[in-house]
């Protein structure tokens, strides 16, 4: 058999690093349950905008996610209140269910057996599900921001936008803002699904890894909720979910953000690394 | 009878096929276990074992329940990590050379499963882009040897248990590879799906490929395979041809007019350990060139003769019940079985 040419190695090679991702693609998009996430990804814009089109006039009475009360007058501010009101919960359970699925649910149906009975590295198995976990949240993310900026231009129009500082941004460059708040919150979302893959390369069950990554999540969130924990503050990733505000000043206040993009970064890397050392010595025995 | 594992042994020396015998002569070993351990907590599930499959082998694995068959299988292609030991898989070891191993082997443990959302087709397509290029055609031809074909676009969801074997096997197949381990892929099949897999089996082993079969099915490891090992508790019990598996014993049955006088005269000729009575006959353990004396020594101590047969050959389910101790071992008696049965029935007692 003649050698590999040059150019056909280097598409193998190329094949086979883009393999493992395209194969996790495909697994995403032959489950329902993606569908429904993504789904809510648009309903959510849209439904702040309908209740704040059919209410007029601030809602509630300045409470409620941030950014709410000024989608009323200009609607670029849609894809921020849904970000804002996604965030906190909603986003997190999104991103545990679809990371604790990833092994664990393979696990449970069975084919996590007949995959690793393929010539499959472990470390690049991992990685090739947290790349796509990302990619199908960066997915929702970029779904919420298109939703929320039609539904926004629909019922408000869109407007240059006026930052926290007062100053006016055109409409391209507060578009650009509001993609940056978007990455930021995929950033955070990385933490959660890295937590998510940890669990889900100790279980075997997809629920037990979506509750346990819940349950952290929550028990973080009361921690730092009280200031006898003060302390623990900036050692966990929670506490800068709600930073990319930061963007909206004139000039950007960085320092904030950049701590929140290290915390996130450090959390994910570390857990990700540990759940490799356990996926790589796992006995798969489902 | 059931003898324990030492006994076992003892009666599988007699044949030439000693637990743990490396017997592939001048062939090439495809799959090697050495000294496998697999320790679960304080259960030990695969206890030092040695096994060696050789090129182009048929290779029958059995066991009873528990005996560590499916935990063999996985330490071997790298699904658990052994206690200590290792296996050598087409030459490369496992579990350091892991991937180099895989790309030579095809096959499933356990029940194969596929991902139900996504067609027989798509499946075997992602399946198969794991170890290489795979071309439409390909699959377009395993499906065929699997009579899959007219389903291939259908969703695997609503697919019976049999469909899945078969599809098991296809995916086992994409990759021509030189070792195919199979974990009873009969299991589920009707009798019509049975003989295919079976033929398909005697195929792959014509051409020239490894088949590693695991089964609870004896007379299908009797009827497919050329080698087989028996384990039981981890350990290898017997190994080795399975036209040795199966005890050669010679014994002939012999009915008189005078069992006692007959007996004794015979145990004069075989031993006291040659002759046992059983069901009203005397078995000889001899050949049957040894029943024209025998006769004439009986006829001469006055003994009526009135049949002499060929005692009937032991099956490999015999022999397997024996060397594992399985037909006694924590079951309950026939009578006592029956007695749970009439309590179970409508109108049994309590």
């Amino acid at each position: 058999m003649n050698a590999p040419h040059g150019s056909t190695a280097a598409a193998g090679e190329r094949g086979r690093a883009w393999g493992p991702l395209r194969r996790e693609w495909t697994k995403l998009l032959f489950q329902r349950r993606s569908y429904l996430i993504w789904g809510g990804a648009v309903l959510i814009p849209f439904l702040i905008a309908l209740a704040l089109y059919l209410a007029k006039s601030d809602p509630h009475g300045g409470e409620g996610p941030l950014f709410l009360e000024r989608v009323t007058s200009n609607g670029m501010f849609v894809p921020l209140a849904a970000l804002s009101a996604l965030l906190p919960f909603l986003l997190p359970l999104a991103a545990a269910m679809v990371a604790g699925y990833m092994i664990a649910g393979e696990a449970e149906l069975g084919t996590l057996r007949i995959v690793l009975l393929r010539p499959t590295r472990r470390g690049s198995f991992i990685l090739a599900k947290w790349t796509m976990a990302i990619v199908y949240l960066g997915v929702g993310f970029a779904l919420m921001l298109v939703a929320g900026l039609v539904f926004g231009a629909l019922f408000f129009d869109l407007k240059p936008l006026v930052t926290l500082s007062g100053s006016t941004v055109s409409v391209g460059q507060g578009l650009g803002l509001i993609v940056l708040c978007c990455l930021y919150g995929l950033a955070a979302m990385a933490c959660i699904v890295s937590l998510a893959l940890l669990f889900s390369t100790i279980t075997d069950s997809s629920l037990t890894a979506l509750i346990a990554t819940i349950v952290i999540y929550i028990v973080l969130q009361v921690l730092i909720a009280f200031s006898y924990f003060d302390w623990l503050r900036p050692w966990v990733f929670p506490n800068y979910f709600l930073e990319y505000v930061n963007f909206f000043r004139d000039p950007i206040y960085w320092t904030p953000i950049l701590k929140g993009l290290a915390a996130f970064g450090a959390w994910s890397a570390g857990l990700t690394f540990i759940a490799y050392l356990l996926f790589r010595r796992k006995d798969v025995l489902s | 009878m059931t003898p324990d594992v030492a006994d076992a042994q003892t009666s599988s020396e007699r044949e030439g096929t000693r637990p743990g015998q490396q017997s592939c002569g001048g062939r090439v070993p495809i799959l090697t276990t050495h000294a496998l351990t697999k320790q679960f907590g304080r259960i030990r599930a695969v206890d030092g074992l040695d096994m060696e499959v050789c090129r182009g082998d048929i290779f029958g694995f059995l066991g009873p329940n528990g005996a560590g068959k499916t935990t063999v299988i996985r330490l071997a292609l790298g699904l658990i990590h052994p206690t200590s030991g290792y296996a050598e898989v087409c030459g490369h070891r496992v579990p350091g050379a892991l991937q180099a191993a895989l790309r030579h082997v095809g096959g499933f443990v356990d029940d194969p499963t596929f991902y139900p959302l996504m067609s027989a087709r798509r499946n075997l397509r992602l399946l198969g882009s794991m170890t290489g290029p795979v071309s439409e055609e390909r699959i377009d031809e395993v499906l065929d040897i699997v009579a899959l074909r007219d389903r291939a676009d259908d969703r695997v969801g609503g697919f019976s248990h049999g469909m899945k074997q078969r599809l098991g096997i296809a995916q086992a197949l994409l990759h021509r590879p030189e070792l195919i381990v199979l974990d009873e892929p009969t299991s589920g099949l009707d009798p019509r799906g049975m003989k295919d897999v079976r033929e398909l089996i005697r195929e792959l082993g014509a051409a020239g490929t490894t088949v590693f079969l695991s089964s609870h099915l004896l007379h299908e490891v009797e009827q497919v395979c050329t080698r087989a090992i028996i384990i039981n508790k981890g350990r290898v019990v017997v190994q080795g041809p399975v036209s040795a598996l199966r005890p050669k014993d010679d014994a002939i049955k012999v009915l008189t007019g005078d069992q006692g006088r007959a007996a004794e005269t015979l145990k004069s000729q075989f031993g006291a350990a040659g002759v046992t009575e059983d069901e009203g006959f005397l078995i000889v353990k001899a050949d049957e060139d040894a029943v024209p004396e025998m006769v004439r020594r009986l006829v001469g101590d006055g003994v009526e003769v009135r049949a002499v047969v060929p005692a009937p050959e032991q099956g490999l389910e015999d022999f397997f019940l024996e060397l594992t101790g399985t037909d006694d071992a924590n079951r309950p008696a026939p009578a006592k079985r029956r007695a749970g049965l009439a309590r179970l029935l409508p109108g049994g007692r309590r």
